[in-house]
């Protein structure tokens, strides 16, 4: 353990850090879907582990059928029960899911501020976030979190299981699998899905387990009366409360010199009469956002030219990653999540928000 | 904050990172008395957040505005709204506020973020059974 | 970081109290927590040591931690009231029923001997008067080297508004000196609504002069070095570990699981 030694500039430096608010980071970007350069999809494909998408419809009282349809065909996960971790590695696991790509996994109820959390990416790789008396029991390299530099308190191991060094049977393949079985048995409640497989290319490693398959739960709220701020104009932190204020289902109908609340909605504001929202939880794939989006669109295509769509997407706070792979941390809220307005004429604005222990999205 | 902007032609494309530009923080707290039976309105809620305010941080901490967005008088569950540099003292005066009316209670903060947004969808309540 | 630990909940006779103090914190998040019995010797008479109950005497299942799938460990830890050095006896067969070790100095005779010489794991700081000295550099830093940590206790602050000013004052004081290392932050509490949530606990620690990070730490690594600490003092030198073989009516106290993966190099 070390003593802060830093002199009087540095009583000063440790001082300051003590008065600060952790930092929040909000990315805000306007552009049209005509545009060739538009890197939506591409955002969207960034942040693997969803948990939560809320869309609002304005000017809609009831869903449209296929809208509805499209929700019911969001992909199922599974739950599988204390997983040994060197299940992950299993030959025919690899053969069968991990090589074909999109397989997403995630620990579940483990807290990344406290516990090992484990993430498996669509891309093939293995991310375990580990307190350090298990790093240094696993006994693989990985490199110090971004986050706990200082303490080095937290470590990162990073396995790329579609490379040729890690295919089975390889020196570097037979060490962690060595170090899961036997020097750190590490078992975990873990979400798994795949994309086009679905549950038969997870059926071999299910089957050892107990294991539960869920549908991601679809919730709607039609709305009326709704003061709308003007999307345009208004500032992308009022915009996001309001947004929030809507989605928590909390009243706007407050003059700002009331006692309790002074919350009302940005003006300029109009009244929509009727709005719709649609919420839907689970582990959520950006394959089925994307479909989402473009469903969206189409409907828009269909409406009145004053209409749009919001669309909210949430990721998991304990997830290990999350913009793009890169690593993710959890202070007191680990909130990564993103906000796509898209209007009548192809335009969108797009809010992605991150909280103290990330980096900046895409 | 840094600003970059593209001008390209059928539509311009903009990006703006705002960091630390949140102006406000949200909490959600729940309040748990000692005797349940207890009824609290959403003003008596706000004029004890209030007074707690005032015992640890005096006329000044008593000035520091926030607001009650939503209170469900069944559940204790509040979400308030504070502004971010106050954050710290409503925090901790709500965390040191021991006693409504000579009975125990405590204030559990239930989640803080800058974003009310990130309030609907913590992934921490999925629950699976 | 390692997982939430919250070290001092103290002791009562009343087990239905003691449980709900033991559920409440589960629920708050803690993954770990040690029940706290105090020993305050005075000059005029031999008093008994406490003799810690066995866990399982006190609750039959331990509740699960909040959003996780394992249930709380739950430890014992005595507290020595020191007035005058006699009152910490070193090898005292009685300290051995208790996982962790922890003196409570009145002077800063006492508290120098604590930093520097007494074999413990924790020194508590005054929350309840006004600290008779000043924090030194030199044994702190004794401290600090030798592994023992400072601790904090809040919920003397939520009681009652004096017994606050004390504890933000001293705690202020012992942040200038170690800097917000090795510094517990726990809670002394004696019923379930004294006790509040880990990330509480954090927020709380910059009135203490605490920052964000340095206060997580307080909850978790430090409380895992303790831990960690308290198993070592136990050994000869970390590396010799001796028990008694056969035990029939006296069940071992569980040991925590954090420092779990150590304690086969221990055993060896």
């Amino acid at each position: 353990m070390k003593v802060w030694t830093g002199g009087k500039q540095g009583k000063q430096r440790w001082r300051r850090r003590s008065n600060t608010t952790p930092r929040s980071l909000l990315v805000c970007e306007r552009s049209s879907f005509c545009d060739e350069n538009n890197r939506v999809s591409s955002q969207v494909e960034q942040l693997h582990f969803n948990y939560k998408v809320s869309v609002l419809l304005s000017d809609c009282s009831s869903a449209p059928s296929h809208l509805e349809s499209l929700l019911t065909s969001f992909s199922h996960f599974y739950l599988v029960r204390n997983l040994p971790l060197h299940e992950l590695l299993d030959k025919q696991f690899l053969e069968t899911a991990v090589y074909q790509g999109n397989v997403y996994g995630l620990s579940y109820r483990t807290r990344l501020d406290e516990d090992n959390c484990v993430a498996l990416m669509p891309n093939g790789h293995l991310v375990l976030s580990l307190d350090k008396d298990s790093f240094q029991v696993l006994g693989f390299e990985g490199k110090t979190s971004t986050f706990n530099y200082k303490t080095k308190n937290r470590y990162v191991v990073t396995v790329d299981l579609t490379d040729g060094s890690m295919a089975p049977g390889r020196q570097a393949y037979l060490r962690l699998l060595t170090g899961l079985t036997s020097r750190l048995p590490l078992q975990m409640d873990f979400l798994l899905s795949h994309h086009p497989g679905g549950g038969a290319s997870l059926q071999a490693l299910l089957s050892r387990y107990i294991w539960s398959e869920h549908k991601p739960e679809v919730g709607t709220c039609s709305l009326t009366h709704l003061p709308c701020p003007d999307l345009q104009s208004c500032d992308p932190h009022g915009l996001l409360e309001w947004l929030g204020a809507v989605d928590a289902n909390i009243s706007r109908d407050n003059s700002s010199s009331s006692f309790l609340s002074s919350l009302v909605c940005p003006e300029p504001k109009r009244t929509v009469s009727r709005a719709l929202r649609i919420s839907i939880c689970g582990l959520l794939l950006p394959h089925d956002v994307q479909r989402l989006i473009q469903e969206l669109r189409c409907y828009l295509g269909q409406c009145q030219p004053e209409s749009w769509v919001s669309l909210t997407v949430h990721g998991f706070v304990d997830s290990p990653v999350s913009w793009g792979g890169k690593e993710h941390g959890v202070l007191r809220g680990g909130e990564n999540f993103y906000t796509l307005f898209i209007f009548h004429d192809h335009t969108y604005h797009l809010h992605l928000a991150a909280g103290a222990q990330d980096t900046c999205p895409p | 904050m840094r600003r970059d902007e593209e001008k390209g032609e059928a539509a311009v494309f903009q990006r703006v990172v705002l960091k630390n530009a949140s102006p406000y923080h949200y909490m959600k707290v729940c309040l748990v008395l000692e005797d349940e039976s207890t009824k609290l309105s959403a003003v008596e809620l706000k004029q004890f957040i209030i007074t707690g305010l005032k015992t640890l941080y005096g006329e000044v901490g008593a000035a520091l505005n926030f607001d009650l967005l939503k209170y469900d008088e069944d559940t204790f569950t509040a979400v308030l709204r504070v502004y971010s540099k106050w954050l710290v003292k409503l925090w901790s005066s709500l965390t040191l506020n021991g006693f409504y009316q000579n009975q125990a209670c405590a204030f559990r903060v239930l989640q803080v973020s800058p974003f009310l947004l990130a309030l609907s969808g913590n992934s921490r309540e999925l629950q699976l059974d | 970081m390692s997982v939430f630990v919250d070290l001092n909940l103290s002791y009562t006779a009343d087990n239905n109290r003691l449980r709900a103090l033991i559920e409440t914190a589960a629920h708050l998040g803690f993954s770990t927590v040690a029940i706290n019995y105090v020993f305050e010797p005075t000059t005029k008479k031999k008093q008994e040591i406490p003799a810690p109950k066995p866990i399982s005497a006190l609750i039959d299942h331990l509740p699960i931690v909040q959003g996780r799938s394992r249930p709380i460990t739950v430890l014992n830890r005595l507290t020595v009231v020191m007035s005058d050095s006699s009152h910490f006896r070193p090898n005292a067969a009685e300290y051995r029923g208790f996982d962790l070790l922890a003196v409570y100095p009145t002077t800063e005779k006492l508290f120098h001997s604590a930093c520097m010489l007494l074999d413990i794991d924790i020194i508590v700081i005054s929350v309840t008067e006004k600290l008779p000295f000043f924090f030194k550099r030199a044994p702190v830093n004794g401290a600090v080297d030798r592994g023992v940590v400072f601790e904090v206790c809040y919920s003397a602050a939520i009681r009652d508004s004096t017994m606050r000013r004390y504890t933000i004052a001293n705690a202020l004081s012992l942040m200038e000196t170690c800097k917000g290392k090795s510094v517990i932050l726990s809670s002394a509490a004696e019923k379930a609504l004294e006790l509040r949530g880990p990330y509480d606990v954090i927020n709380l620690g910059r009135l203490f002069g605490l920052s964000d990070a340095d206060a997580k730490e307080a909850l978790s690594s430090t409380c895992r070095s303790v831990l960690l600490h308290a198993e070592t003092r136990k050994t000869a030198s970390g590396i010799v570990y001796t028990r008694r073989s056969c035990q029939e009516d006296s069940p071992q106290p569980d040991l925590c699981d954090a420092p779990a993966a150590k304690r086969p190099h221990l055993a060896e």
